[in-house]
């Protein structure tokens, strides 16, 4: 894998960019074919982002129904499927969403989309091929970008 | 018109047995329930969330967006009401009545309400009760506040919030057909309004929005006080549910909110303390903003101890 983008800050400097994350968020084998499954690739304490994976193939999202700014999408965790797994659905509102395009096909957010997580497999091993930039809002006092 | 307020709310969705799971880790008890079918689930005054599958066919037909709600049930206080707004509504669309007296209609905007007499029972429970200083204490000598296994079950269900495609027909029909009173107004947004037998600050909130959102944007229930708001909405943390906003406090209404997402695809949020008022409250109006919507907000963290126990 390339590494680009900004390398990972000290532990004391906060940083609104998009960071590299070196290490794997899973392994290939260990997402459940026609499951989701959360990740928080920064540690913030949050799932901000999430898989699912239809036989071979994996698309990854962004946790964050386009209806509102920062609207978490799970109504549990690792549930970001409808009853019968067929679509992406908010559970904030019960927007759905085409699973391999992430457009929305019913719902508080017709006609958006879910901002994809391009991702790499090697080695049986799943990575976030490009940078990736923080998913909660920061803390009070701490710089807005 | 002494319309108390929601009684009942009624859902077609996807997952029932999800939904049974979380009305019951929501704190509700289930009064029935029949597996493929569906059940209603009762807060301690009787006031229930019902859930059907989406595809019976007993339901009211859904919205075009799809939203889970398929009936919101008012409460009012005695028969009188019921003809009183039979007489007022069905001069302008169909209204029914079922074997129970209950009458059914559609609102202005095509969602479908009920009308019944109360199922609420008169509640006699104590409020959360502080010790302040200056103040003679609530809570009395050697009795304790802070209760890990205190049930903190949801009290009555509080209030509704449509996502609403035309706020002017919709707030009309609230205050012009049934009565309602605008307690605040978001000038941006939408009206707080409350029934006439009812102090609450809101029963009723709207967000104006475009068609294709319309639907519940969330229910509350109120619980006896922060206190056991905080512990209920910590519970459901544990279990895996997502927490959307909050704890925090609302400025309009004063209450105490945490909202969750859930598998009946809308808000629940657990509130506290709201204010209450009478006709001579004057309303407020004010551009909504994150400042103007909460006194303050925190998130929800694992428990720590500082500098003791063993280190992982």
């Amino acid at each position: 894998m390339s590494k680009s983008g900004s390398p990972v800050q000290g532990q004391k400097t906060e940083t609104r960019q998009p960071q590299f994350v070196e290490s794997p968020l899973c392994r290939f084998d260990d997402l459940e074919d026609g499951h989701s499954r959360g990740f928080d690739p920064l540690s913030e304490g949050r799932d901000t982002m999430f898989i699912v994976r239809q036989g071979d193939v994996l698309y990854g999202w962004r946790n964050n129904c386009p209806h509102y700014e920062n609207a978490r999408m799970a109504w549990k965790k690792n549930e970001f499927l409808n009853g019968d797994r067929s679509r992406i659905v908010c559970g904030a509102h019960g927007a759905l969403f085409d699973i391999a395009s992430g457009q929305c096909v019913l719902g508080p957010c017709l006609g958006q989309s879910l901002t994809p997580v391009p991702l790499t497999i090697l080695d049986g091993q799943v990575f976030l091929e490009e940078p990736y930039s923080p998913g909660l809002r920061p803390r009070p006092g701490r710089h807005h970008p | 018109m002494r319309i108390i307020g929601p009684d009942e709310l009624v859902f077609g969705v996807d997952d029932l047995n999800a939904c049974r799971t979380f009305l019951v880790d929501y704190g509700l008890d289930e009064e029935n329930w029949e597996d493929g079918k569906g059940g209603t689930f009762v807060a301690l005054d009787n006031t229930a969330i019902t859930v059907r599958a989406r595809d019976d066919s007993s339901l009211p037909k859904p919205l075009p967006s799809g939203s889970t709600l398929r009936q919101t049930i008012y409460g009012v206080e005695d028969a009188s009401v019921l003809d009183e707004i039979e007489a007022e509504l069905s001069t302008d669309r169909e209204v029914t009545r079922d074997g129970n007296g209950a009458i059914a209609l559609v609102d202005d905007v095509d969602m479908a309400l009920k009308f019944q007499v109360t199922r609420r029972i008169d509640l006699d429970l104590e409020a959360e009760l502080i010790n302040s200083p200056g103040a003679a204490p609530l809570r009395g000598v050697n009795k304790i506040g802070a209760l890990q296994d205190a049930p903190a079950k949801p009290r009555t269900l509080s209030h509704i919030v449509y996502f609403t495609p035309d706020m002017t027909k919709h707030e009309a029909f609230y205050v012009e057909r049934l009565k309602f009173v605008v307690t605040d107004r978001f000038t941006n947004v939408g009206p707080f309004l409350r029934p006439q037998a009812c102090k609450d600050h809101h029963t009723l909130f709207m967000l104006a929005t475009p068609p294709y959102m319309q639907g519940l944007e969330h229910l509350a229930f109120h619980m006896q006080g922060p206190t056991d708001l905080m512990l209920a909405g910590s519970r459901l943390v544990q279990k895996g549910y997502e927490s959307f906003w909050g704890p925090g406090r609302h400025k309009f209404g004063s209450n105490w909110f945490w909202y969750f997402n859930c598998p009946l695809m809308t808000h629940f949020e657990y509130d506290a303390d709201m204010d209450i008022h009478d006709d001579d409250w004057a309303p407020r109006e004010i551009d909504v903003s994150a400042e103007a919507s909460q006194l303050f907000l925190f998130e929800n963290v694992e428990k720590w101890f500082p500098g003791a126990g063993p280190k992982d």
